[in-house]
């Protein structure tokens, strides 16, 4: 059990690493992805050692968030870029005052 | 001892997680993380969890990550447009980051330890997995009225983890949170139309 969360907090630290430190758009929305997994491994790891089958509808629910995180995330790029030509958080600083 | 499949699949998920977040170009990034994906999956069927296990490939292997090169090629960066990264010394998060997962391993890498080393201590049963053994047949039960039938009239019985055992447990115990994620998808749906449509 230990193995499995101890990857388990490694892939969130990883992603969270990513998701704060990366100026990419794209690569923060592929690091809270891997946030997300980290969870995943988590959870699955649970049901399998309380044998209760439950932790794999949550991993379901965790994925069909993801998938609609995902699909919003990459269309407000789509449109930030039109606007802005730019994809850049360093750039994107019209909130300064 | 640690698994072998497991123990593998974790170093190819660790270094293509690090690669992940390290790479500068956003199309070697979507890359590795396939490969991180693909090695999740492999973790989830070793745990007996093959539905989650073939919906993480189906979802996150086939529609999210070729989402993701769908609109890196939309947007076509060129090597000016990706920007200037953070100077390495700006990211003292990854300082942060690296204590807190080293903490964590610590922390359990000394459970583990204590365990192996046939120690007890309070809470030693959640350290334990259970031994592998071949999956029984779980017997699918109706919350009232006892077994599930299925169309042969005889008791229904799926492997653990499997389509039909997720499948009831799913939609007997968790319809409605289910129902609010179809609503949810929807919403996103629509919303993804809305922002990245240039004229509606």
């Amino acid at each position: 059990m230990i193995p499995y969360l101890a990857l388990s907090a490694a892939m969130f630290m990883i992603g969270a690493f990513g998701a704060v430190s990366r100026r990419n758009l794209l690569i923060v929305l592929m690091s809270i992805e891997l946030m997300l997994n980290g969870v995943n491994i988590a959870l699955v790891a649970f049901a399998y050692h309380w044998q209760n089958i439950e932790g794999h509808v949550f991993v379901l629910m965790v994925m069909g968030v993801a998938a609609a995180e995902v699909a919003v995330g990459l269309a407000l790029i789509i449109a930030l870029f039109r606007n802005r030509k730019t994809v850049n958080t360093g750039d994107l600083t019209d909130l300064k005052g | 001892m640690i698994d072998p499949i497991f123990g593998a699949c974790a170093l190819v998920s660790l270094v293509s997680a690090v690669m992940v977040v390290t790479r500068k170009n956003p199309v070697y990034s979507a890359l590795w993380l396939m490969q991180c994906f693909l090695a999740f999956a492999v973790i989830f069927f070793s745990l007996g969890a093959t539905f989650v296990g073939a919906m993480h490939i189906l979802v996150y292997t086939g529609a999210i990550l070729v989402l993701f090169l769908f609109v890196i090629m939309l947007l076509n960066l060129k090597e000016h447009e990706l920007g200037s990264e953070a100077p390495l010394p700006q990211k003292a998060v990854l300082l942060v980051c690296v204590a807190l997962t080293a903490g964590a391993l610590g922390w359990s890498g000394y459970q583990h330890w204590k365990m192996e080393s046939g120690r007890t201590f309070k809470g030693a049963r959640i350290l334990t997995l259970p031994k592998r053994e071949a999956p029984k047949p779980v017997a699918l039960m109706d919350d009232k009225n006892g077994p599930l039938k299925g169309d042969d009239d005889k008791p229904m019985t799926s492997d653990w983890g499997g389509v039909k055992h997720v499948g009831r447990e799913l939609f007997y115990t968790h319809a409605f949170p289910f129902e609010i994620l179809s609503m949810l998808i929807i919403v996103a749906v629509f919303g993804g139309v809305v922002l990245a449509k240039r004229k509606l």
